[in-house]
């Protein structure tokens, strides 16, 4: 880290890390208050005393609610895996080759980001009704592919955008195979690329709300959407107690794997 | 880079076998196994039916129910226009039943197997002819109407009408709905004319009263979170559902709140059940219906929200718990019926009022 | 180089994002050209009522104003995100650091939001701290105004200003940074005149990531914003929800849809005109990094 080059290192915080450590802070604020909020002894906003209710309502009754994490869930890691397939594959395909409709597979990558939510949700929406099929699992794991699989093509193709060419024209030289080298070379080197598109399908799939409620049919309820109905009706201690375990969940998983999020970061 | 590919490979198969699963659950379509037992699917308002009501009914019939819930009108009718949704039962408002009814969406009741019918108040029924002539399509689920919620800690003093929202000295302290009919019905009954007028002159009148003499004493137009936002003190006065405010309310504190339909009268709403045409359930559906309207069960539902058993006459008598308003204050409103083309004059008033500083 | 590979490799995508994403836009974009049902969905029939009812001097005032509040949501993000990418480049945890700016994503954004509400109300912790310390005797209203979407728009968007910024940033040479002070430059001047136009490919991807999604936002304008800040993506989904004319919400969609690209386009130009190879890399590298930030077109 010698090459980084300080200036002569003044003691004390420097200002990019005091705005770092208030953005930080700034981050963290709504979660605390969440947390706090969990242990209220009372739904409404003023605190009233420490108490589990919340996390035991949680854990007993609290059937619907489970339920439409587990459909979150399935969805999430469904259509991640689907989409990361298609897109990875895809991007080997644009980055080494050339063929005729390229272009248009490229530009196809960036329109979803551009356009409204709304207007997605409801475009898919007519379209499975024109052509009659019913809504469900099935049609909310095609609308989170969809959206998801631009972010795993661009993220894997930045990783083979760096990736040396000549590596693969010396496996050829050694007579490779194209499975060889899809398998040997192609697939560690880009596995960054491939996993940081997973990981974002997973996160974007989870998140959503716009979509999917306009795709989901009888019994697919999301936990996205399940939290809106249940907060427009007060439900929210619940919901912050679920908040809680899963950032307490997620962070107990990720942690160990923090190390390759720089990967993921700096692809 | 090993330990990421075991875990990626650890998640893809874990991914393998939801999805795989995904299968299996997305089974339960129309047509499933007899062994498996009967899916009742309803399309209903958020939390409108308690949990209790759909237990009992899922016991009494050996059947399992499955909940769907939207949050407007607009946005069901928007569902099951585009098609490719299976729902037996669905809870529109009255205006959606007569243009659900127009396009042909709703299956004809047979009477004959929803013998509750009966306790029905005529009065309702009366209302109802307005959308639904014959009571053909549609059961009348419940009549309310939204009305204004004040937080007598903070007001003391203040009438029971909708001059309440014109007081500058509570600026910035009120909401309203989010809800063009309702906002612009409000101010329409409060100056003397229908919820339904199509006069433009009422319209822009009623137009002016809002966005000159309400909006700037208004914090905002909420029909998402007036209810929290009320209860934690944001504001004072709130135009809304009486049932999601005391909602957030605990039990001992209800006091602290007023609420009342004010005495100008204003829209009022009459949901209904209706059975969608391609319904695969019919019995099972009208089966439902009958059930809700069981005195005891309706006397259930209506306890747990804190309504009046509008639409239910035995049931009245069976009610137990508190309600926020009586069938008496509903009196001088008026049901919001559809107005055809000539929503678009609420609407261009309406967007209007929502765009203006 | 063999075509036939290539285009067997991105048919499976090309095939589905045909199918499942061409098609329906194609429908929305029809759909801009037809006239209304009065019910909801269009009659087919041609019609340019649609994009007529554009020239409308509300949706004017809609627009400039969504454009001011993106604009300043974003100018604020930036600003904000570049000492934070900074500051993580140059630490020497930086694995730690981004995991916890990414960790408040993992909650549903929604329940954020309401959380921001508990803080920010008047009966919330701000203003309980306030008058606990003597500052105010009545509440200051921090919610339910423009201020109040700009400062949750900033807080939903930073983690995807900082990511790209970062990678950057990670990347520049410091030693330049070292070369200009010891030729006499001050700090700041080293900062603006070396620092910043070498990682112009990452504050370009930084902006556009910020702008195009908080252009659309819908949930945020909604749940904090008051009466001035009904925006544009407000303004579609009533039309498709409330008042049943979805050619006006396609047309509306579509407009905003050209706007948000025009900017992309015009941006992503600016980019590619840079001279320095490690540009080259970050320009590329910063648009998949960011790509990899979960993007909220619904915020």
């Amino acid at each position: 880290m010698a090459e980084k080059g300080h200036a002569k290192r003044r003691k004390g915080i420097s200002f990019s890390d005091f705005v770092y450590g208030a953005v930080i802070a700034f981050l963290f604020a709504p979660l605390v208050v969440l947390f706090i909020y969990s242990f209220n002894n009372s739904r409404s906003g003023s605190w009233h005393g420490f108490s589990f209710i919340w996390y035991e309502k949680l854990f007993m009754g609290s059937g619907e609610l489970w339920h439409a994490f587990r459909n979150s869930v399935i969805i999430a890691l469904s259509s991640a895996l689907t989409a990361t397939l298609l897109g990875s594959l895809a991007a080997v395909g644009t980055s080494r080759y050339s063929f005729w409709y390229r272009p248009y597979v490229k530009s196809m990558s960036f329109i979803p980001m551009i356009l409204p939510e709304i207007i997605v949700g409801v475009s898919l929406l007519v379209f499975f009704a024109g052509v009659g099929l019913k809504l469900g699992m099935i049609t909310v794991w095609i609308a989170h592919t969809t959206f998801n699989i631009p972010f795993v093509y661009l993220l894997v193709s930045a990783r083979l955008e760096e990736f040396d060419p000549s590596i693969i024209e010396a496996a050829r030289d050694l007579g490779a195979t194209e499975v060889q080298t899809l398998l040997r070379i192609i697939l560690p080197i880009t596995m960054p690329g491939i996993a940081s598109g997973f990981l974002t399908a997973v996160t974007l799939s989870l998140e959503d709300f716009v979509i999917t409620f306009f795709v989901a049919g009888p019994g697919s309820t999301t936990l996205p959407l399940f939290i809106y109905s249940a907060i427009r009706f007060g439900v929210s201690p619940v919901i912050n107690a679920l908040s809680a375990v899963m950032v307490v969940g997620t962070v107990l998983l990720i942690y160990p794997a923090r190390n390759f999020l720089k990967a993921y970061a700096a692809h | 880079m090993k330990r990421l590919l075991r875990y990626a490979t650890g998640l893809a198969v874990i991914a393998l076998i939801l999805g795989s699963s995904l299968d299996i659950a997305s089974c339960s379509k129309n047509g499933q196994a007899s062994s498996e037992p009967k899916k009742l699917y309803i399309f209903n308002w958020i939390t409108y039916t308690p949990d209790s009501v759909i237990a009992k009914f899922e016991k009494e019939y050996n059947c399992k129910v499955v909940y769907d819930s939207f949050d407007s009108n607009e946005t069901m009718y928007a569902k099951l226009k585009a098609g490719g949704s299976n729902y037996d039962i669905v809870f529109p408002s009255a205006d959606y039943v007569s243009i659900m009814a127009k396009q042909g969406m709703l299956a004809a009741i047979d009477k004959a197997k929803v013998p509750n019918f009966k306790n029905i108040d005529p009065l309702v029924l009366a209302r109802a002819k307005d959308y639904d002539p014959d009571n053909k399509y549609s059961v009348p689920y419940y009549m309310g109407a939204a009305g204004i919620a004040v937080n007598k800690i903070k007001v003391k003093a203040y009438e029971h009408s909708w001059s309440i929202l014109s007081r500058k000295d509570l600026k910035n302290k009120m909401t309203m709905l989010d809800d063009m009919r309702e906002v612009l019905g409000d101010a329409l009954a409060f100056q003397g004319k229908s919820v339904n007028s199509v006069n433009e002159a009422d319209i822009k009148a009623a137009e002016d009263l809002v966005n000159k003499t309400w909006k700037p004493n208004l914090l905002k137009f909420d029909a998402e979170a007036f209810a929290k936002g009320f209860a934690a003190g944001e504001f004072w006065v709130a135009q809304g559902y009486a049932e999601n405010i005391f909602q957030e309310y605990d039990p001992a504190k209800r006091g602290d709140v007023d609420f009342f339909i004010p005495k100008e009268g204003g829209p009022l709403y009459i949901d209904s059940m209706v059975v969608l045409k391609g319904s695969k359930n019919l019995d099972l559906a009208l089966k439902f219906i009958n059930f809700i309207h069981r005195p005891e069960i309706y006397a259930e539902f209506c306890d747990a929200f804190g309504f009046p058993a509008t639409v239910n006459v035995p049931a009245r008598a069976l009610k137990k718990g508190d309600m926020w308003y009586k069938p008496e204050d509903l009196t001088k409103c008026e049901l919001k019926l559809d107005l055809g083309a000539d929503l678009d004059k609420y609407n261009t008033a309406w967007q209007e009022i929502k765009v203006g500083k | 180089m063999k075509h036939n590979l290539g285009s067997s490799y991105a048919a499976p995508q090309a095939l589905w994002l045909t199918v499942f994403f061409a098609a329906p836009l194609a429908i929305i974009i029809a759909y801009s050209f037809m006239k209304r049902d009065l019910y909801g969905g269009v009659l087919p029939q041609a019609s340019l009522e649609a994009y007529r009812s554009l020239a409308n001097p509300t949706l004017l005032v809609i627009t400039l104003r969504t454009l001011w509040v993106s604009l300043a949501a974003t100018v604020f993000t930036i600003l904000i995100a570049l000492p934070c990418g900074y500051s993580i480049a140059r630490s020497h945890n930086q694995a730690m650091r981004l995991f916890l700016v990414i960790v408040p994503f993992w909650t549903n954004f929604l329940i954020r939001i309401y959380a921001w509400i508990a803080i920010l109300g008047n009966e919330g912790f701000i203003n309980d701290l306030l008058r606990a310390l003597g500052l105010t005797t009545d509440s200051v209203q921090f919610l339910y105004n423009q201020g109040a979407v700009i400062l949750v728009l900033v807080y939903m968007y930073l983690p995807y200003a900082i990511l790209p910024l970062f990678s950057t940033i990670d990347k520049f040479d410091f030693n330049l940074l070292e070369a200009a002070r010891d030729l006499g430059a001050t700090r700041m001047q080293a900062l603006r005149k070396v620092l910043i136009p070498n990682i112009r490919g990452g504050l370009v991807t930084a902006v556009l990531f910020t702008f195009i999604p908080i252009f659309g936002a819908y949930a945020v304008p909604l749940l904090v914003g008051g009466k001035d800040s009904y925006m544009l993506g407000n303004v579609i989904a009533d039309q498709v929800t409330k008042t049943r004319n979805w050619p006006l919400a396609s047309s509306i969609a579509m407009g905003v849809t050209l706007l948000t690209g025009l900017a992309a386009v015009i941006f992503a130009a600016t980019s590619s005109r840079s001279n320095h190879h490690v540009e080259e890399d970050s320009g590329i590298g910063s648009v998949s990094a960011t790509a990899g930030i979960p993007s909220g077109g619904q915020a």
